[in-house]
């Protein structure tokens, strides 16, 4: 705020004088990531060969894709001004009921894949339903659905783990069977979904309303859009991609699933959506950014193991590259305003 | 309605004085009563919670009474259970703190902030060989700093609380682990601390004595009053509403919005703190995932906030409604426990927790609607 303390910010409207804040070289928040993630890429190889291997690469782009996914659709409720908590309990339901499917009933992958991408569509429309019509900040309604699925999730679970899940997801996985001409399959998808997000977002009008809804939603809904009708889609949306998500995170796993199976998620979703420059107040944001939010955790993450450092440093440079990049935003919008 | 002037009249002043005039019938003074009473249940957080508040504990009162539970629910076992309300209860006063503050207040970070406490709590008491007070009085200030760490950032410079919290949760809960390498501190002296969290007869004596934890007398109830003088009878709390209702208004009136956001994010820290001492004593060990490990200890603060009435766009927001809604869910699960034995009662916990939040949500968005802001 460069507003003296006691007028108010609604006053502040000529730019401050004085020593002012060199316009930003690059103006969206996906260069700098790219660089950013470049850097890092680079230093990392330097610091240990192994690094820029495939070996080393595929795995990091592997792991990527859950959050990835998920930050997808999260960024998408972010942008129309909700959040979604409950992802990770969403991530839980779907694993659970996919692996006893498999392990059970044995069905096929599509079987497997569609029941999962179902579930998650069927939760996502619990969440989307409560937001939408039920007129109760989003932040509450999740938290609230965050317990109940977990409850729905440990039931199908029933106090024990799920064993023996078969290979049937072994496309998604790390494994050799999980990639075509050395491009994991699970990253590549996330490529297609996002690319479709991105243009849908930007170029047609059902995808302008979610940055009309996140900027004003009265304004928005004056100006005929649909607006409940956008939020609960969101929702759905994010609960679909959840669920495809769910498949990712067994395939990358054992045989074995564990009840703690997604915790943490949701945060590590926001992490990325937010690195990647969507603004939290709604209104502003792209999900190419959240998918190289999503790969610059992951690189940090995986760096750190490579380094021999303890893995739980990764949690303290996500927290600084998020504080870092809601830093930078803030100057853009300042410097834009000023400007 | 022909009446519809007087019994508008009586219904507001029923709760009060239910009518001076004797004149008026008793059966429409009886009416204006349960009038007000439904409109108060549907309208005021605080009654309303204590109508589910009675309600559980009649329910697994009568229950038990039955011996349909596998233990009998009775007044030492609920005296007992409280132990889980203390760092509810804490934690969500100082998520009454932030919320209250407005402009999308929030702390994710408390959970982050007891596990990092806790380890310097635990370092200073158990390897420095610090004296307890020193120790606790360290674990405050740390907790007050971390919280200040997130004041700076959000009321000076302006970052969005939501986000600011997430980033400090990541560094607060890598760093308490970090700390040690992953080690618990469990020397001796802090084994010692457990004393501290024992059950200390309050009425009666004998089997039959009522025994509350220790750590309700000493941090819960002082922590209580604090916040509670602080909100109804200080200037800051008067200040604190006013930023949280609007703050452009706020400004122009002459408060010094930054600072009081500030405050209220760095209070939330030192409640934090405190929480740390009580959980260490609790467990006898400062263990670095004390307040993170599962879904931690954060989310289930929020939930207790919201539940208790605070409004999250800030500037609503009652002391006693977080206590009651603590209380209800410390109840609830304990009865739950005794229902439900085993793994399924703690899930159904989970199930009850939700249920319980989004209904009190949605009712009182529907209310606000048909009766004007609540």
């Amino acid at each position: 705020m460069s507003a003296p303390s006691t007028a108010p910010p609604a006053v502040r409207r000529s730019p401050a004088r004085g020593p002012r804040v060199l316009p930003f070289p690059v103006t969206g928040q996906e260069v700098v990531l790219l660089g950013v993630i470049a850097v890092l890429w680079a230093v990392l190889g330097a610091a240990t060969p192994a690094f820029l291997t495939s070996g080393s690469v595929v795995p990091l782009l592997v792991a990527t894709a859950p959050i990835a996914l998920i930050g997808v659709g999260m960024t998408v409720v972010i942008i129309s001004g909700g959040i979604d908590v409950s992802v990770g309990s969403v991530v839980m339901v779907c694993a659970v009921v996919t692996a006893e499917a498999m392990t059970s009933a044995g069905v096929p992958l599509l079987v497997a894949v569609g029941l999962s991408i179902a579930v998650g569509g069927l939760l996502g429309l619990v969440n989307g339903t409560l937001v939408a019509y039920g007129r109760v900040h989003a932040i509450i309604i999740t938290f609230g659905t965050l317990n109940v699925f977990r409850f729905v999730g440990l039931q199908v679970f029933g106090g024990s783990t799920v064993d023996g899940i078969p290979p049937t997801l072994a496309v998604f996985g790390r494994g050799e069977a999980g990639r075509t001409l050395g491009v994991p399959h699970s990253f590549l998808l996330v490529v297609v979904v996002a690319a479709l997000f991105w243009y849908a977002l930007r170029h047609t009008a059902g995808g302008r309303h979610y940055y009309a809804v996140g900027g004003d939603a009265h304004a928005a809904r004056l100006a005929g859009v649909p607006v409940q009708r956008r939020v609960l889609l969101a929702y759905v949306l994010t609960g679909l991609l959840t669920g495809l998500a769910a498949c990712f995170v067994i395939a990358q796993g054992t045989s074995t699933l564990a009840p703690n199976v997604g915790s943490g998620m949701e945060l590590a979703a926001i992490a990325a959506v937010v690195i990647g420059g969507t603004s939290i107040m709604g209104g502003r944001g792209s999900v190419l950014g959240t998918v190289l939010g999503a790969l610059l955790v992951q690189t940090v993450a995986s760096g750190i193991t490579q380094l021999g450092w303890p893995s739980q440093l990764s949690s303290l440079f996500i927290g600084l590259f998020i504080i870092v990049a809601v830093g930078v935003d803030l100057l853009r919008q300042r410097t834009r305003r000023s400007a | 309605m022909t009446t519809s002037a007087p019994s508008q009249r009586e219904r507001r002043t029923a709760p009060r004085e239910p009518s001076p005039g004797g004149s008026r019938g008793g059966a429409a003074r009886l009416r204006g009563l349960v009038a007000s009473a439904g409109r108060a249940v549907l309208t005021q957080r605080v009654v309303l919670l204590v109508v589910l508040l009675v309600a559980v504990v009649a329910t697994f009162t009568t229950l038990s009474a039955r011996n349909y539970l596998s233990a009998p629910y009775d007044a030492p076992y609920m005296a007992l259970a409280l132990i889980n309300a203390v760092p509810l209860v804490m934690l969500g006063l100082a998520q009454l703190l932030v919320i209250t503050s407005g402009r999308g207040g929030i702390d994710l970070s408390v959970g982050a902030v007891v596990s990092l406490t806790g380890m310097v709590f635990g370092l200073a008491l158990g390897e420095w060989g610090w004296s307890l007070a020193a120790a606790v009085v360290l674990a405050a200030v740390f907790g007050a700093a971390c919280g200040a760490l997130n004041g700076v950032l959000v009321a000076y410079v302006g970052f969005p609380p939501l986000i600011t919290t997430l980033a400090t949760y990541y560094v607060f809960s890598s760093l308490a682990i970090v700390i040690t390498g992953q080690q618990p501190i469990s020397t001796e002296p802090v084994q010692e601390l457990y004393g501290a969290a024992r059950a200390v007869p309050v009425l009666g004596s004998g089997p039959d004595a009522i025994a509350l934890p220790l750590s309700i007398l000493t941090f819960l109830v002082p922590t209580v009053l604090v916040v509670w003088v602080l909100l109804n009878r200080t200037t800051y709390g008067r200040r604190l509403y006013a930023i949280g209702t609007n703050d452009v208004a706020a400004e122009w009136a002459g408060i010094d919005v930054r600072r009081t956001r500030f405050l209220a994010f760095a209070g939330a820290g030192l409640v934090s703190g405190l929480v740390a001492v009580v959980t260490t004593a609790q467990f006898a060990s400062a263990r670095p995932d004390a307040g993170t490990a599962g879904s931690g200890m954060a989310l289930p603060a929020i939930t207790i906030a919201v539940l208790g009435g605070v409004a999250i766009t800030g500037g609503i927001g009652r002391v006693a409604g977080v206590v009651l809604a603590a209380l209800l869910v410390v109840w609830l699960d304990a009865g739950i426990l005794l229902a439900i034995p085993g793994n399924a009662g703690s899930q159904f916990q989970l199930l009850a927790l939700g249920v319980v939040l989004v209904a009190a949500a949605l009712l009182n968005g529907l209310t606000a609607r048909r009766f004007g802001t609540t």
